[in-house]
Formats: structure tokens, C-alpha cells, sequence
């Protein structure tokens, strides 16, 4: 909101002053009070007093009738004003999707109505958001949560994923394919073998979500047979056993 | 014919697929007879390659090995996309199990990710279609953007069709462009590709293949980047944070979720050209077979019993055959002895006589039984019931150390070892092949029944005899497989092999498959066993025959011992005496030994001819005689514990070169074994003598 200087506080007005007469010197080369009056809205006489004030406060270099010129002091606190107004219309725009009109408005406004604390925090969370692998996936998940934008198809899958499996660990009978019995049937809910053995079972088929019924078992008990995405597979029950499964149980009509 | 070597080009193709999608077939029906066996280097993989002709193009087929995917845990996948990346392959043939189709297309995407030029076979697609399954195959086209061909391999059915799809795919080649994934991993391997194009050499492999095996960790590659490119590091370091993205994205393991991904889209693409579905009973007939084969109490009778009528039938009718073998043979030698004059001295005659035919004939004559037992083998392994043999056998041979699939290589060597050895090669596994290869020889073979009838008549009194033989045959079984675990615990341990195993559904074998198989078994044990066979046979003619002792007015057998005796065998088997000695065995049996080492049989010959009997066979009595005056029971088991293990004969040093491809292995085993043997018997002996008896 404001900032300190060695005068006393700047008001929002002047900031925006200071932000305006910064653009235009990178666009134009050059700021005069005409066209700050013209970009800000307002009439050139309300224009210099607010160019003297600036000028008393050190921020800008300010005759009359003569082009304005940013000093140090005034260039640092107008990039400043600058980088924080673009975060909060990049914030606005990119990340809440308002539409960029009302966010380059709004990101103006924000800065003259909210605590400098707010404020800050705010642009906290947006870099927060652009940098952070964290961030970024809120982000996408925020844009394509369907409960939020209902013309989007719904449900989003990895949330339709994790809430199945989340519930069938919950309430299903998860246990281990080594232990079902010939005749039952299971869906796979995760692989917990490693290296070579995992990488084999994946390879044929058995994935998370895959149904397999058993078929037999060998003379001695090991190792078994099952049938799976419509062919049969062989393994050992010491491999069976790292494939945990959801007992299927019939429903009788 | 001139146009033979006329071509207007030569291409390269190679054959991809699942194991039991009936790529054999194709590839046979493809190249006819012009095929050739051999092993990839430095691994006990069988490398299949052969040609056709087809429009004034010559095209060299390369048969990969059957995998179920291309990542890099398995020697077969390892090479078989490193053929697939070779920059000479023009085209590659995935052939698919259409019964199976969802798990086959698998392989069909890994192929279309390395970017190759892909065509891909139905193959099987009568039995699809009589299982109910209907497929748009013009539609398939469009969404693969490959060709597609509907074969009935075994019946060579399509063939015609395959070979101008092959000719399409030449002239209007693709990369796998049709193969998109979803947004997220496309976007993942965009950014990895980006990183990577600038700094890759000239000839890699696609840029995508390599993003996704960076995804998936892949160890080879990896280390091929390292090597390689300049910022390698920087790249894998950006592989892991997508991985953690993707992982994070899903909510699942990256590797689960590439496999999920590549089902996914063969899952949408079957739903857009499947028709109709297989029936659930499709496999009815097989599953009916089933419950009895693999029956949970008749199941293991059942087997042992089928393979009892194998060897019966090998023996039985691969006996007249071996006859006419011997009786052609020695009519051979007959022949070429007629050539020079009676009680002729001819080096040359000797040489061929004894050593050649000698040598080599006494290894052909089993050429019947090995063809017969081959015949046996593939009836069974093409119907598909060795799958089933290796699931009942599993348990028994896991606890040893062995696989499932070890049980009926070693059951053949109980006939012979040479096709035992041979017939391993049904393991995947690298480390459970040398297991179940080192440790084969000890399933006492058939051509070391002569020296037991020989020995054990003539030390054991009747009603011990048979129980003698069966206590050979037990206690070779029994080292068989405390060998195979020591090995598996020591210089071949390793992870277990995982024992996920597809059953195929049987499937009527084709005779002329069967035929080819036996043919082309049977062929590679006469050529390459015979060629170090013939190279051993003349070394061992020129040891027991010179240096030539001097003539004497001596008996013509007595001569003969006495020759052995100044032969450069004799002085070995003088020199050796000291080391066998400590079994009990002097010199006389020290020299047959050496002999034996050329096969077994020629033991008793040997022993005939040291104790200046002639011309003998197990059958005599003057040579058990013999036996039994100058040794003592003690001495005669020493014996035959030591030809039960040790010194293989050369047959096998020369097909464990050809099958290891290296002379590492034979030599381990050929040293370790004799050495076992010789360790064994002397413990036996020495014990034995301390004994009293």
C-alpha cells in the first residue's frame, strides 16, 4: 500500500504516479505530464501536484514544463510497484482465469485496498504456485477439477482413481493372490514385487485393476494357475504373494 | 542359375513376438529351408536366421527371440531390441497371438516406440475366429497407420499376403507416428526431448524411445547416455522430476503407470476394431484336456507316464535302426579294410578304420534314438503339454535349485546327454540353463549301461545286481541336484528366475513343424558334435596307437596289450596311475579311461583289449572274469563311480561349446566333474579299504 521514505509515507495514488511514469519511460523514453494525464484519466492539473510532491520526496526529477525522469530511489520503488502488480494480474488472470481485462484492472485496485501483509502474502502464494512442483500441480488440478468447472467432463481421473482405491482398501477383502482358492476371483489392487519379477508381471498384464480368477493349483501346492485377460498364467506361489488383490464375490440374484 | 545372385537388393526383416504366438511357423513358412541356427555371442541364446526371395529382392529374416516386452531384465529382450535398433532392419514383423490380442499388442506398441518400421501379423486368426472374434482389419490399418496381415501360420496361410505387406512397408516406411499417448506423458517426453536432441550422437536410437526408457529407468540406456552425451547428467536429473510428477499425477509407480498407459490405449484402440468379443468358452476343448492332464491327484501319474512312453518308444524303435547303423558302419570299415592287402600296416587304413569310424561311427549309431527322441520332444512341446509338464514339475525341481522346466531336459539325459543338453534350451533363464546344463551328465546316460552290465556282474552275485544299477542311477540323480544347488548358491547365484509362465491352449501341431524341429535338432548333433567328435577321435587313434611296439612272437591279443601298454594312452595311463590309484583303478583301467573318453562304450572295448582278450563286449564272460580275479568288488564300484561322474564324453565337451558358445563352461564341467568323480571314488575306496568286509 504505501512506503516509507525518509519524508513519510507515498500514497496509492503516487505509487500508481510512480508505475505510470516508469512504462512510459520504458516505452516512450520519455515522461511528460500530458501523457501521464492521458493514461491515468485525469486532468493535467491534477497531474503536478502530485509530480511536485514526488519530487519534493526525491522519487523523481520534476521541472516544469519538462520531462520528468525517475531517480534511483524513485526506480526502485517503481519496479517494485511494477513486479508486484504483474504477480497479482498473473495470479488473477492465471491462476483464478478471470478474464485479463478485469484482471489487469483488479490487480491495480488490490494493492489500494488491501493491507501491505495481504498483499504480500498473496504474491507469496502465486510464486509459490509458478515455481513449486507442488504448486503447479494444485494448480492443474484446480483447473480440471470438474466440481469447480462444471462444463468440464466429469471427474477428472487420478481423483476417480485414488477415491476406488481408496475405498477398496477400505471396505473390499484385500488379501494376496497366493491365497485365494481355485474358483475365486480377485481384482489386482497393487504389485509389491520388485526388479525383474515385477517388471515381468506388469509385462504380461497384471496391473492394478486387472481381474484374475484361479484356476488350480499343482499336485504339491505350488505353484498355481490363473486365468487373466483372457489367457492362463502360471506362477509360484512365493511370487503370488506379492500381488495383493480384492476378493470378487459373487452376487446372488 | 544366374538369377540367384542377381538380386536388385537385399533388405533385412526381423520377426517379433510373444512366445507361443506361432512365430516359428511364420518364420518357417517365410524362409522355407533356408534357415540357420546359431547363438548370439557371449550368451546361450539361439539365434535364428534365414531368406527368401520376393520380387528380385533377396530378404535376410532374422527370427528374434520370442518376449513378452522389449525392457531390458532379460538377455532375449536386451537383444531383441538391440536388433530392432540395428540401422539395417528395413522392417519388423510383430506377430500377435490373435486369440490373445490385448497382451500382444503390447509388444506392438514397445516395437512402434522404437520407432521402427512396423508390420503387424495376426497370426492364429482361424482360431480367433472360430473362438467368435470379429476385426475391423481396415480399421486397424487406419489407427495403427501400419500394415496388417491375418495369418494361419501353421498352415501357411497369409503368407503371400505378409510377404507384399513386407514389400508396403518398404516402399511407404513408417516410425511408430501414430503411437500418441495422453497429453501428460507426450508433454513429459517433449521436455526430455527437447534436453536431449542437441547433445545426441549420429546414429542414436530415436529421440522418444530415449525419453521413455529414461522414464522407465532403464539401466543400458542410461548408461549409454552417460557414456555418450555431454549433459547426461542434467538429463536424468529432468527425467526424475517428471517421473516424480507423473508419479504424483497418478498416483501411482511410474513403471505401473506406463504399463497402464500403453493398456490403455490398446484397450481404446480394441474397442474401436473389435467387433465382437472371443466367447468366454472359446478354450473350452483345451480346458476339458486340462482337467485331466493337470489333474490335482492323476496329473503327475499321467506325466510320468507319457514320458515313459516317449523313451520306451525311443528305445524301442530307434533300436533297429541303430543296428543297420553298426551293421553299415562295420561294413564300411570292411570295405576300406579291403582296400589295402591283408595284415596290411597302413597308417592311413588304421586311421580310418579305428579312429575315424571307430571314433565317429560309435556316436552316429545313436543318431536313430536322438532322432526318434527329438520327434518325441517336439510332438509334446508343440501341443503345448510341456508348459503343463514344467507347472507339475516346478515345486519338485525349484527346492534343488532347478526350474520346472528343467525336469524333461534332464529326464532326456537319462537317455542321452547330448539332447539333454540341448533340450534346455526351453529355459529362459540364463543361470537355471548352466544349472540344469553343468549338472546333466550326472543323469547317467545310456551309452554307460554297457560298463554297469559289464562291472557290476561280474563283482555282485545275482540278487544284488539290480539293486546295484538302481543305486547308480540313484545316487547320480541324487548329486545331480546337490550339484545344482551348490552352484545356484555359489558361482551361479543369483535372483530366481521369476516362474511366470503363459499356458498356452493346445494347439494340434503340424507334422511338418515337428518334422523341422526333430530335423533341425537332429542335424546340429551330427554336424557340430560330429566335427569335434571326428578332430577327437583321430587324437585319440594316434594315442592308443603310437608309438608302435615293436613285434613279437606273442599271441595276437597279447601283442594287442602289449601295444596299448607302449602306446602314448598306455604311458599316460602308467603316468596316471598314481593319481587313480588312490580310486583303486591301475593302469589297465587308467588307459580304457582315457579311451572312454571318446564314449563310454569304448571302456569295455578297452578293457578287452588291455587284458589281451580282443575283441569283447559287455556280454562276456572271460572278461568279467577277468575283472573279478584281479580286482576286488570294493574296486569295481570305485569304478563305476567314477564313470558315473566323471570325464563326459567328448560328445558333450563339444555340444556344451556349441551351446555356451564359449569353452569356459564345457571345461568347468568336464575338470569339475572328472575331479568330483575322482574325489568320490577315492573317498569311497579309501573308506571302504578301512572297512572290514
Amino acid at each position: 500500500m504505501s512506503h516509507h521514505t525518509h519524508d513519510g509515507p507515498i500514497t496509492e495514488s503516487l505509487e500508481d504516479y510512480l508505475e505510470t511514469i516508469y512504462h512510459l519511460i520504458n516505452e516512450k523514453k520519455v515522461a511528460r505530464v500530458k501523457d501521464i494525464a492521458n493514461i491515468r484519466n485525469v486532468r493535467m492539473a491534477s497531474v503536478t501536484p502530485a509530480m511536485k510532491r514526488l519530487n519534493d520526496l526525491g522519487l523523481i526529477v520534476y521541472q516544469q514544463r519538462e520531462y520528468i525522469e525517475l531517480t534511483e530511489e524513485g526506480e526502485k520503488i517503481a519496479r517494485r510497484v511494477v513486479a508486484r502488480h504483474t504477480i497479482l494480474r498473473r495470479f488473477f488472470s492465471g491462476f483464478l482465469n478471470v478474464s485479463d481485462e478485469v484482471a489487469e484492472k483488479d490487480a491495480c485496485q488490490v494493492e489500494h485496498h488491501l493491507s501491505d501483509e495481504t498483499v504480500d502474502q498473496l504474491v507469496r502464494l502465486f510464486e509459490f504456485i509458478e515455481t513449486c512442483p507442488e504448486g503447479r500441480e494444485i494448480q492443474r488440478l484446480f483447473h480440471q477439477c470438474s466440481t469447480i468447472n462444471p462444463e468440464l467432463e466429469p471427474c477428472h481421473e487420478p481423483c476417480r482413481r485414488r477415491e476406488r482405491q481408496r475405498q477398496m482398501k477400505e471396505s473390499m477383502q484385500v488379501t494376496t493372490l497366493a491365497r485365494l482358492k481355485p474358483g475365486e476371483k480377485g481384482m489386482v489392487v497393487q504389485i509389491s514385487a520388485n526388479g525383474a519379477l515385477r517388471q515381468r508381471l506388469i509385462d504380461m498384464g497384471l496391473l492394478p485393476h486387472t481381474e484374475v480368477e484361479i484356476e488350480r493349483v499343482a499336485p504339491s501346492g505350488d505353484p498355481i494357475w490363473i486365468k487373466m485377460r483372457g489367457f492362463d498364467l502360471s506362477l509360484r506361489k512365493q511370487e503370488a504373494g506379492g500381488i495383493l488383490v480384492a476378493k470378487v464375490v459373487p452376487v446372488d440374484n | 542359375m544366374a538369377e540367384k545372385k542377381d538380386f536388385s537388393r537385399v533388405l533385412h526383416i526381423a520377426l517379433a513376438g510373444n512366445p507361443n504366438s506361432g512365430k516359428t511357423s511364420i518364420f518357417n513358412g517365410l524362409t522355407g529351408a533356408h534357415q540357420r541356427v546359431g547363438n548370439y555371442p557371449g550368451i546361450t541364446v539361439e539365434k535364428k536366421e534365414g531368406y527368401f526371395q520376393d520380387c528380385d529382392c533377396r530378404i535376410n529374416v532374422i527370427d528374434l527371440p520370442g518376449t513378452y516386452s522389449l525392457t531390458s531384465y532379460s538377455p532375449e529382450e536386451r537383444i531383441a531390441r538391440n536388433e530392432i535398433l540395428r540401422k539395417d532392419i528395413d522392417v519388423v514383423v510383430v506377430i500377435a497371438d490373435s486369440t490373445n490380442l490385448d497382451r500382444n499388442l503390447y509388444l506392438l506398441l514397445q516395437v512402434m516406440e522404437l520407432g521402427a518400421n512396423t508390420v503387424l501379423v495376426l497370426n492364429m486368426s482361424d482360431e480367433a475366429r472360430a473362438g467368435g472374434q470379429k476385426l475391423d482389419i481396415e480399421q486397424m490399418k487406419v489407427l495403427l497407420g501400419i500394415p496388417v496381415v491375418e495369418t494361419v501360420g501353421h498352415r501357411g496361410g497369409g503368407i503371400k499376403q505378409l510377404k507384399q505387406a513386407i514389400q508396403d512397408a518398404v516402399a511407404n516406411p513408417t516410425h511408430g507416428e501414430r503411437l500418441i499417448y495422453n497429453d501428460d506423458l507426450e508433454a513429459a517426453l517433449a521436455r526430455i526431448g527437447d534436453l536431449l536432441s542437441p547433445g545426441l550422437p549420429a546414429d542414436s536410437p530415436p529421440v522418444r524411445w530415449l525419453a521413455i526408457k529414461l522414464l522407465e529407468r532403464d539401466q543400458p540406456r542410461i548408461q549409454w547416455l552417460r557414456d555418450n552425451v555431454g549433459n547426461a547428467e542434467d538429463i536424468i536429473q529432468l527425467a526424475e522430476m517428471e517421473i516424480a510428477q507423473l508419479e504424483k499425477n497418478s498416483d501411482e509407480n511410474i513403471s505401473l503407470y506406463l504399463a497402464d498407459t500403453r493398456y490403455a490405449i490398446i484397450a481404446g484402440f480394441m474397442r474401436e476394431v473389435r467387433l465382437s468379443e472371443m466367447r468366454r468358452d472359446a478354450r473350452r476343448r483345451s480346458e476339458a484336456v486340462d482337467s485331466v492332464l493337470v489333474h490335482r491327484v492323476l496329473g503327475l501319474p499321467i506325466f510320468l507316464l507319457i514320458m515313459y512312453v516317449v523313451f520306451w518308444l525311443t528305445f524301442t524303435a530307434g533300436g533297429p535302426p541303430m543296428g543297420w547303423i553298426e551293421a553299415g558302419f562295420e561294413h564300411l570299415a570292411g570295405w576300406i579294410n579291403g582296400l589295402w592287402p591283408a595284415g596290411s600296416e597302413s597308417a592311413l587304413r588304421s586311421l580310418l578304420v579305428d579312429g575315424i569310424i571307430g571314433g565317429v561311427g560309435g556316436v552316429l549309431v545313436f543318431l536313430p534314438n536322438i532322432i526318434f527322441l527329438f520327434f518325441g520332444l517336439a510332438l509334446l512341446e508343440d501341443t503345448g503339454y510341456m508348459a503343463r509338464a514344467a507347472f507339475l514339475m516346478d515345486r519338485f525341481m525349484h527346492r534343488f535349485g532347478l526350474h520346472g522346466k528343467s525336469f524333461v531336459p534332464m529326464i532326456t539325459g537319462f537317455g542321452c546327454t547330448i539332447p539333454g543338453i540341448m533340450a534346455t534350451r526351453t529355459l529362459e533363464n540364463e543361470r537355471d540353463r548352466l544349472t540344469t546344463m553343468l549338472v546333466l551328465p550326472l543323469m547317467s546316460c545310456g551309452a554307460r549301461l554297457p560298463i554297469y552290465l559289464l562291472i557290476i556282474p561280474a563283482f555282485f552275485i545275482k540278487k544284488w545286481q539290480a539293486p546295484m544299477l538302481w543305486l547308480i542311477y540313484i545316487i547320480g540323480i541324487v548329486l545331480a541336484v546337490v550339484l545344482a544347488r551348490v552352484l545356484r548358491s555359489t558361482i551361479l547365484a543369483g535372483e530366481d528366475a521369476p516362474f511366470v509362465m503363459e499356458l498356452p491352449p493346445y494347439r494340434m501341431p503340424t507334422m511338418r513343424a515337428v518334422l523341422m524341429k526333430m530335423v533341425e535338432r537332429s542335424w546340429m548333433y551330427i554336424r557340430k558334435a560330429g566335427t569335434v567328435i571326428l578332430a577327437i577321435s583321430i587324437v585319440m587313434w594316434a594315442l592308443t596307437s603310437y608309438p608302435k611296439a615293436p613285434e613279437t612272437d606273442a599271441q595276437a591279443e597279447v601283442q594287442e596289450a602289449q601295444a596299448l601298454e607302449y602306446s602314448l594312452a598306455g604311458r599316460l595311463g602308467k603316468l596316471i596311475e598314481p593319481v587313480t590309484g588312490t580310486m583303486g583303478a591301475d593302469y589297465r583301467v587308467a588307459t580304457a579311461m582315457i579311451g572312454a573318453f571318446a564314449a563310454k562304450e569304448v571302456f569295455v572295448a578297452q578293457m578287452g583289449i588291455v587284458f589281451s582278450l580282443g575283441e569283447v563286449d559287455e556280454e562276456s564272460t572271460t572278461l568279467r572274469e577277468k575283472l573279478k580275479s584281479n580286482y576286488t568288488p570294493l574296486q569295481g564300484f570305485a569304478m563305476i563311480l567314477f564313470l558315473l561322474i566323471a570325464t563326459p564324453c567328448m560328445a558333450t565337451v563339444a555340444v556344451m561349446r556349441r551351446e555356451t558358445n564359449s569353452w569356459r563352461w564345457p571345461m568347468l564341467q568336464f575338470w569339475g566333474l572328472t575331479f568330483l568323480g575322482w574325489g568320490l571314488a577315492t573317498l569311497v575306496y579309501q573308506i571302504g579299504r578301512l572297512l572290514p568286509m
